[in-house]
């Protein structure tokens, strides 16, 4: 459960976040929307304690994260923007490691590999060393370390980046099944059919601000639109930065 | 859901872990360790060799082949050019211009004897005589200018104490003090002119060994994308920062090492006459602890540096020049050839130069020198990792 009320953050006079509120709660998915540089990022930044915000409170799991960092890090599972994953090491070892420092240990931790790696369909290349991963096999990579420890909440920033076809109908069943097992997943995306698609709920953010936000159902009552893609476009006020 | 808790020391470990064994699968990180143990011995032997070579065969040369002087107006000192014939100085017809002569270099030193210089002689008053020579000239090309001086030095001091004696006076008089110099230099401290090079490389190889891991802490990872995911697990920053140092520490204090064996086993096995050092398990020993507390710092000031940066490029080119920081210390080995004492002990680089130099002469260095060499190094480590710390803590460490 993700509670974010009034969150600022201003670099020099960009004011990146500037007043955005929203709730996600646990079994739903919950998408933040919005053109590039509409503060997306930052506001994933300051949840997943990368940022400190300059005002406003974002609890998770009832951890404050300018407060309980630590708490806040292990109730959480994070795949940032750009997988980001290391070259050197093989799939296996690379979620391991995350995994040893969230204190799984010996047999617990390889059997939630395994299962991972079942979910994600990694099986034929988790021993091979991450040099030369597609950007799907490294996005999965960055996922399982993302959920190797099984967290409350999954926070995702753009995930869908770079990820052919298949694997983006891969990605969207895990993220179903995350649904269904009474997670709060939480997800940034630029593309309005993919969070049309799937979320529950849907925050969109332009210029730092909470333009609107509500179930598809309701953002297409409030704008007074058939369709979402309108709906969108009414609420941040212009067609700038839509795909 | 897995979370526990975590304790800071396992985190520590678990970082560090990663850390050694994702740069012992570098090529570049190996590569630096390599050149270390196999190319520095190596390139350092064969210079040696060189140097050993060529300075028997010269030195052989000119000793056993008789000098070529020139001498103009030989005729009006035909004792003095005897005498010099028989210092093995063989006197030859002079060339028509012998000061173009020996700026061509066809000579190296021509005598002129005036005509006035029987007068003089016969009269009992200092007699001129005029060695022309090069002085830009330098090696052994001025041996032969030293030992026609000296010939005609001694000559000269056996005819002072001849006039002595004939006016009755005991030639001692005028020699107040007579100098005896006994070299007690052991044949180890002899090479102390090669050791001075020693400390270079030393810390040079200390620093190269941990370079590409202080790198790969800030800017590397930055560059990857997974320091931003590192950083949101649960460990506090500064753990993540000194897991990385110590993973630099490592590889730099193996590089160390390395350097060590390396040069204890190309001492032990070249037959080079000119240096003879061993360097056995407790010389490896005391300078690799001695060293320590400069690992700690060269380490610190590199990860330090590279939070700075913001790319692998820049941190690589900024490197390389903190690289030669803790050389600059060292300079002073070469000019002023200092003693360990409390007033240099102190300083970084300086004082572990002066213990490597020691320690290779067979020579030991007090305790409590060390102890302060150690101990204000430490010091500079924590205070550059603390620097270190403050810096990973700022958000812009993520770019």
């Amino acid at each position: 459960m993700i509670e974010v009320s009034n969150l600022r953050k201003h670099f020099g006079s960009v004011k990146a976040v500037d007043g955005v509120s929203f709730n996600a709660q646990d079994g739903k998915i919950t998408g933040l929307l919005g053109p590039n540089g509409a503060g997306k990022s930052t506001t994933l930044r300051i949840l997943y304690t990368a940022f400190r915000p300059d005002a406003g409170t974002a609890l998770i799991d009832n951890f404050d994260v300018t407060i309980d960092k630590l708490a806040v890090r292990s109730s959480i599972g994070v795949l940032t923007h750009g997988a980001g994953i290391y070259e050197r090491l093989t799939a296996y070892e690379n979620i391991r490691y995350f995994g040893e420092l969230h204190g799984m240990t010996g047999k617990e931790l390889k059997i939630r590999i395994d299962e991972l790696a079942d979910l994600l369909e990694m099986k034929d290349f988790i021993d091979r060393r991450a040099k030369g991963f597609s950007q799907g096999q490294k996005t999965k990579v960055a996922l399982a370390r993302a959920l190797v420890h099984n967290p409350k909440n999954v926070l995702l920033d753009e995930p869908t980046n770079g990820l052919d076809i298949m694997a983006t109908r891969g990605l969207r069943q895990v993220i179903k099944r995350l649904k269904d097992a009474g997670h709060c997943v939480l997800f940034s995306s630029h593309v309005m059919q993919e969070v049309a698609a799937l979320c529950d709920e849907i925050v969109i953010i332009a210029n730092g601000k909470v333009a609107a936000s509500g179930s598809p159902q309701q953002l297409r009552i409030d704008t007074g639109k058939t369709n979402l893609e309108d709906a969108f476009v009414k609420a941040i006020g212009s067609e700038e930065g839509l795909i | 859901m897995h979370t526990r808790k975590i304790s800071h020391l396992s985190s520590l470990w678990i970082i560090l872990r990663k850390e050694v064994v994702d740069n012992a699968r570098d090529r570049r990180t190996l590569t630096t360790m390599g050149i270390s143990i196999v190319i520095f011995p190596m390139l350092m032997f064969s210079l040696i060799w060189f140097l050993d070579k060529t300075v028997k065969e010269e030195t052989d040369l000119v000793n056993a082949e008789a000098l070529q002087l020139p001498v103009i107006g030989a005729e009006h000192a035909p004792n003095l050019i005897s005498w010099l014939a028989q210092n093995n100085i063989d006197i030859i017809d002079p060339p028509v211009d012998p000061e173009l002569s020996i700026s061509k270099g066809e000579h190296r030193v021509i005598l002129l004897i005036r005509s006035d210089y029987p007068e003089s002689f016969l009269n009992g008053t200092t007699a001129p005589i005029r060695l022309i020579h090069d002085s830009s000239i330098t090696g052994l090309e001025k041996i032969g200018f030293n030992s026609v001086q000296g010939a005609i030095r001694s000559y000269s001091g056996q005819i002072a104490s001849l006039r002595l004696l004939a006016r009755g006076i005991n030639p001692e008089a005028a020699n107040p003090i007579r100098i005896n110099v006994s070299d007690v230099a052991s044949p180890q401290a002899r090479s102390g002119q090669f050791l001075t090079m020693m400390p270079y490389l030393m810390i040079m190889f200390i620093m190269a060994g941990g370079m590409y891991l202080a790198i790969d802490t800030t800017a590397g990872e930055r560059e990857k994308g997974s320091l931003e995911p590192l950083l949101t697990q649960p460990v506090k920053r500064h753990i993540v920062l000194l897991a990385k140092l110590g993973a630099t520490i490592v590889f730099s204090s193996l590089t160390l090492l390395m350097v060590l064996i390396g040069l204890g086993l190309a001492f032990g096995y070249m037959p080079v006459d000119i240096i003879s050092i061993s360097v056995g398990a407790g010389k490896i020993a005391t300078i690799f602890i001695a060293c320590l507390p400069f690992v700690f710092a060269g380490c610190a000031l590199m990860v330090l540096v590279a939070s700075f940066t913001k790319s692998y490029k820049e941190a690589q080119s900024y490197l390389g020049m903190v690289m030669l920081v803790p050389t600059l210390p060292l300079m002073s080995l070469a000019f002023l050839s200092p003693e360990p004492s409390t007033s240099n002990m102190w300083v970084p680089a300086l004082s572990q130069g002066m213990i490597i130099i020691e320690t290779l002469k067979g020579e030991s260095v007090a305790l409590e020198l060390i102890g302060l060499s150690m101990i204000c190094s430490t010091i500079l480590a924590a205070a550059l990792a603390w620097l270190a710390i403050k810096l990973y803590q700022r958000e812009r460490i993520l770019g």
